[in-house]
């Protein structure tokens, strides 16, 4: 597991709000949408998931609805998609990642 | 806020339907591992079977991510406590001792507290029902601090022509008088009132129409508004009263309205009628005794109308001077409320503090039975923490079971509270509005707050036993951890102690009310109670206009009552002993030491009678000489003293001959002392038995009371007296026969009450703290059983062993005792007030109430003591 990484807290919500940026995904989906951008880097804890899934819908940030999965063979599946508050969201916490990410890399650069 | 409201909607969703949510969860677990397995099959060509067992690892433990799930839906703690209060019951269902005994002492504890939380609420805390009753203001006349007195019509016409003060100002005067609506006429409350009256209350009739001010003029037709219970016994219901008439000693008024029901007293003063005061142009300043209530303007505050009255009172004066002297007579406004309340708050206070006592000591009984508990369960609690339960939640747990017990006890208490309630109004002092309480939603409200309180109270001390220990596997192996600990030990000791010490309080107070009873039961109140008869007697207006009139009547119908067999004498008088409040006294100045000019005159009972009236009432003649027929007042009235009086006023004994003036009337000949009579008490029993007497010559009433002597039962003698006084005028009005033995009674009803009931709280108290001490010793003893087992085989002797444990309880309570003994000094003085020659740290009250106490601590520690002297050494040692 050495060549995967840990996410960092509080870094989920952002990841989850980008998966969802270019339409709706079911569960299982945006899990797998992580791996597949971070080059399979990044492993979404599963039992951390859905609960965060939850906490988002509580926010306000991505709203749910039920529908058919074709990969699943025409299985019920719960869609989650961004609102209008997500989207705003998302913007301010990428911002907030981009600030805090290159700052910590300006750090580890200084000799 | 939309956002507020679609979370809390979430939640609510929820926690209705959990089950459904995990329905849904499910069901998207289900499709994430099938899909996941799916992509395993296919990428890493595994068999199903494998796929789906990776699929599932990858996931992790599915029943702690869902807990995980659970808990971000954030009404985790519902279900826990849903367990919990399931979990407790079951509990409490498997030791159905300690659940019965701890119910029913809170249930004791609580149910006093409701019942005085009640009728306190009923008494002090809710509003008169006027509107805004706070702008409501009775007037008095006061010449100093301790010394005041109701107005007189003149004092009101005053205050209506010059008051700039109230909205509304009005005069109630109350009688008992005859009233007739068809029937025979009988005694009942009157008020008689000006239109004004109504409009400060602020009140108006529920039928028909109030008084108005073209009534309020002596020649407007008379009418009167009557109460709804007058309307519906006397005149056939509210709607069917209005225009009937009605006879007010011997007035005909027509009813123009009736009142609520609620309406049984108006301003503090009961009523059945109240007629139109049609006040006649005042001759003289007094007589007083009339309430004068006014509304408050907007923005005027007390204060400004204490003013305003000071004003009003300077510009009456000169008025009248010559009938009223006191220059230092003012007129003060007072509110509504604290007239009506009275020396209600204090006596409240005394229950409340007594039910407050007594449900600590409830509290700290259940608080110790609960440690018992917690000492025997500390095995299962271990278990738990061992198992993964956390802290928290094991507290919350044995909270949640001290918290069920106590509402437990909050429903019986209130059951209990209903009953409490009926009986404090049943025996209960004279309060005013007592009648009014009831168990409503704030005393429920009231009785489940002070359960919940008492509910962490007692689950208090585990936990924080818990807490500071922790609950790890290292308890597991003492299994009397608890029980055993030399802390524990102390705790429940001090919850001893402190029952002890709350109820020496309760005790000395309810011994000193007892005593301060007894003493005032035996007061000699001046008269032989055991053979006396008194009746009030009213004679219709029409016929008796006269003071010849009434003369003759009386003298034809005392003649008639001494002719009743049994009947040893009779006299009149226009009012009787043990009247309380309601007494009439009079001012008067003697001639050899005038007080100064413009100051207070002092005052006295002042009772007109007729010379039989000592001889009925078994009243002594000690001096001088008696009533005479020559003695008819005109330019040589003379006056009976009592011995009280002549020894305040005339100390040196030379009280006979000597002249004074009554009623401040400077323009009326001097009065004379002729004679000194043994002692009466007028007012209460216990104040100085002075008073004055004059004879009854002119200016008979038409209203005095009748004092029949009889050889034997008193109350026997009735039909034949009234048959008597009836025989000469049919229409005559009898009320309030009773023997004078029955007066004597009700006179000290009040403070008889208040001691039983606070001696019942001091019973309860002490039966509790006795319990208490029962329970801790029992449980020492249990615990040490194998110590004692040891002691007794290496020798100790079974008397050492009783004395051992018997010191033990006695040493706690005499500690309790001690600290209590300090609290009860401060709730003595306090009480000082209200004893009657008891001092309020009188040393044999106190002494015998510490005895008491520590008898009963004793009667209690002895039985566990017997029990552990009775062990088996052998038995116990081969057990442990």
């Amino acid at each position: 597991m050495a060549d995967r990484a840990d996410l960092l807290q509080g870094t989920l919500d952002l990841l989850i709000l980008k998966t969802l940026v270019l339409g709706p995904l079911h569960g299982w989906a945006i899990s797998k949408r992580l791996r597949q951008l971070s080059d399979d880097v990044l492993e979404v804890g599963q039992g951390s998931l859905y609960p965060a899934l939850y906490r988002l819908e509580d926010r306000g940030w991505i709203r749910a609805e039920w529908g058919t999965s074709p990969e699943a063979g025409g299985r019920r599946a719960k869609f989650y998609s961004l609102t209008a508050d997500g989207r705003r969201q998302f913007a301010a916490e990428r911002s907030q990642w981009r600030l805090f990410s290159s700052a910590v890399e300006r750090v580890l650069k200084a000799t | 806020m939309r956002l507020a409201i679609r979370r809390m909607m979430r939640r609510v969703r929820a926690l209705l339907h959990g089950a459904a949510l995990d329905r849904e969860l499910d069901e998207e677990v289900r499709l994430h591992v099938a899909l996941e397995a799916q992509e395993l099959e296919r990428l890493h060509r595994l068999a199903p079977d494998d796929a789906r067992r990776r699929a599932l690892v990858a996931f992790g433990g599915i029943e702690r991510y869902k807990e995980a799930h659970r808990d971000a839906r954030g009404v985790r703690w519902v279900d826990e406590l849903r367990q919990d209060i399931r979990y407790a019951a079951r509990a409490l269902g498997r030791s159905p001792t300690f659940a019965i005994s701890a119910v029913a002492i809170l249930a004791l504890g609580i149910g006093a507290c409701t019942a005085v939380f009640a009728v306190v609420d009923a008494v002090v805390i809710s509003h008169l029902p006027y509107p805004r009753d706070d702008r409501l203001i009775r007037v008095y006349e006061r010449n100093s601090p301790t010394n005041q007195w109701p107005l007189s019509v003149a004092d009101f016409e005053a205050i209506r022509a010059w008051q700039q003060s109230f909205s509304d100002v009005g005069l109630l005067r109350t009688v008992d008088a005859p009233v007739a609506a068809g029937g025979e006429p009988q005694r009942m409350a009157v008020g008689y009132a000006t239109s004004g009256f109504f409009r400060a209350l602020g009140i108006a009739p529920a039928v028909g129409r109030g008084l108005g001010a073209a009534d309020d003029p002596p020649g407007a037709p008379p009418v009167a508004v009557v109460s709804h219970r007058f309307a519906a016994e006397q005149l056939g219901g509210d709607r069917a009263a209005v225009g009937r008439t009605v006879d007010v000693d011997d007035v005909a008024y027509t009813v123009v309205g009736v009142l609520d029901p609620r309406f049984t007293s108006l301003a503090g003063r009961r009523g059945d009628v109240w007629p139109d005061a049609r006040l006649a142009p005042p001759k003289r300043r007094g007589p007083f005794g009339m309430v004068v209530i006014g509304r408050l303007k907007d923005g005027v505050s007390v204060a400004d109308a204490a003013r305003d009255l000071a004003r009003v009172s300077r510009r009456e004066f000169p008025v009248w001077q010559a009938s009223f002297q006191d220059h230092d007579a003012v007129l003060v406004p007072i509110s509504l409320r604290r007239v009506m309340l009275g020396d209600a708050p204090r006596t409240l206070v005394l229950f409340g503090a007594a039910v407050v006592l007594v449900m600590l000591i409830a509290v700290a009984n259940v608080a110790g039975l609960m440690l018992v508990r917690a000492a025997g369960r500390w095995r299962e609690v271990s278990l738990r923490a061992v198992l993964g339960a956390t802290r928290g939640r094991i507290a919350r747990l044995l909270v949640t079971e001290s918290v069920l017990v106590s509402l437990a006890g909050a429903a019986a208490g209130i059951a209990l509270g209903v009953v409490g309630v009926r009986v404090l109004v049943a025996v209960g002092p004279k309060v005013p509005r007592l009648g009014e309480a009831h168990v409503h939603a704030r005393a429920m409200l009231f009785a489940i707050v002070v359960a919940l309180g008492a509910g962490l109270v007692i689950g208090a001390y585990p936990v924080v036993h818990l807490a500071r220990r922790g609950a790890g596997p290292g308890v597991l192996g003492g299994e009397r951890s608890v029980g055993g600990t030399r802390r524990t030990h102390a705790v429940r000791a001090a919850f001893v102690v402190a029952e002890f010490a709350l109820a020496l309080p309760l005790l000395a107070v309810a011994a000193l009310l007892l005593n301060s009873f007894v003493r005032l039961q035996r007061v000699n109140p001046g008269f032989d109670a055991g053979h006396v008869l008194t009746m009030s007697v009213s004679l219709p207006a029409g016929r008796y206009a006269s003071d010849t009139a009434i003369a003759t009547y009386w003298t034809r119908a005392l003649d008639g009552v001494r002719g009743v067999p049994d009947v040893v004498a009779a006299g009149v008088a226009d009012q009787l002993p043990l009247s309380g409040g309601n007494l009439d006294e009079n001012n008067f100045d003697l001639l050899d030491r005038p007080v100064p000019a413009g100051t207070a005159q002092p005052v006295t009972p002042w009772t007109v009678v007729t010379a039989d009236y000592f001889a009925a009432l078994g009243v002594r003649l000690l001096d001088g000489r008696m009533f005479a027929a020559s003695d008819t007042g005109g330019q040589h009235p003379v006056l009976l003293v009592s011995r009280s009086w002549a020894h305040r006023y005339f100390p040196d004994g030379t009280a006979i001959g000597r002249k004074l003036v009554s009623g401040g009337c400077t323009s009326c000949p001097p009065v004379t002392i002729i004679g000194i009579t043994s002692d009466v008490t007028y007012t209460n029993l216990g104040d100085p038995p002075e008073g004055a007497y004059e004879p009854l010559t002119e200016g008979w009433g038409r209203s005095l009371h009748l004092v029949v002597r009889t050889r034997g039962d008193p109350g026997a003698a009735i039909p034949g007296v009234s048959a008597a006084l009836r025989s000469v005028e049919p229409s005559v009005t009898l009320s309030d026969a009773m023997p004078m033995a029955d007066r004597l009674s009700a006179s000290i009803a009040d403070p008889r009450h208040a001691a039983a009931l606070v001696a019942g709280f001091a019973l309860a108290a002490a039966l509790l703290a006795a319990i208490g001490i029962f329970g801790t010793l029992s449980y020492t003893v249990s615990m040490r059983r194998r110590e004692i087992g040891v002691r007794l085989a290496l020798g100790a002797r079974r008397g050492e062993v009783t004395g051992m444990i018997v010191r033990r309880g006695m040493t706690h309570a005499a500690v309790g005792a001690a600290l209590g003994l300090v609290a009860a000094a401060g709730a003595a003085r306090w009480l000082a007030s209200k004893l009657f020659q008891v001092s309020p740290a009188d040393p044999l009250t106190f002494g015998g109430v510490i005895v008491g106490l520590l008898l009963v601590a004793l009667a209690a520690s002895w039985a566990p003591a017997r029990r552990a002297a009775a062990i088996d050494p052998v038995e116990a040692i081969r057990d442990a």
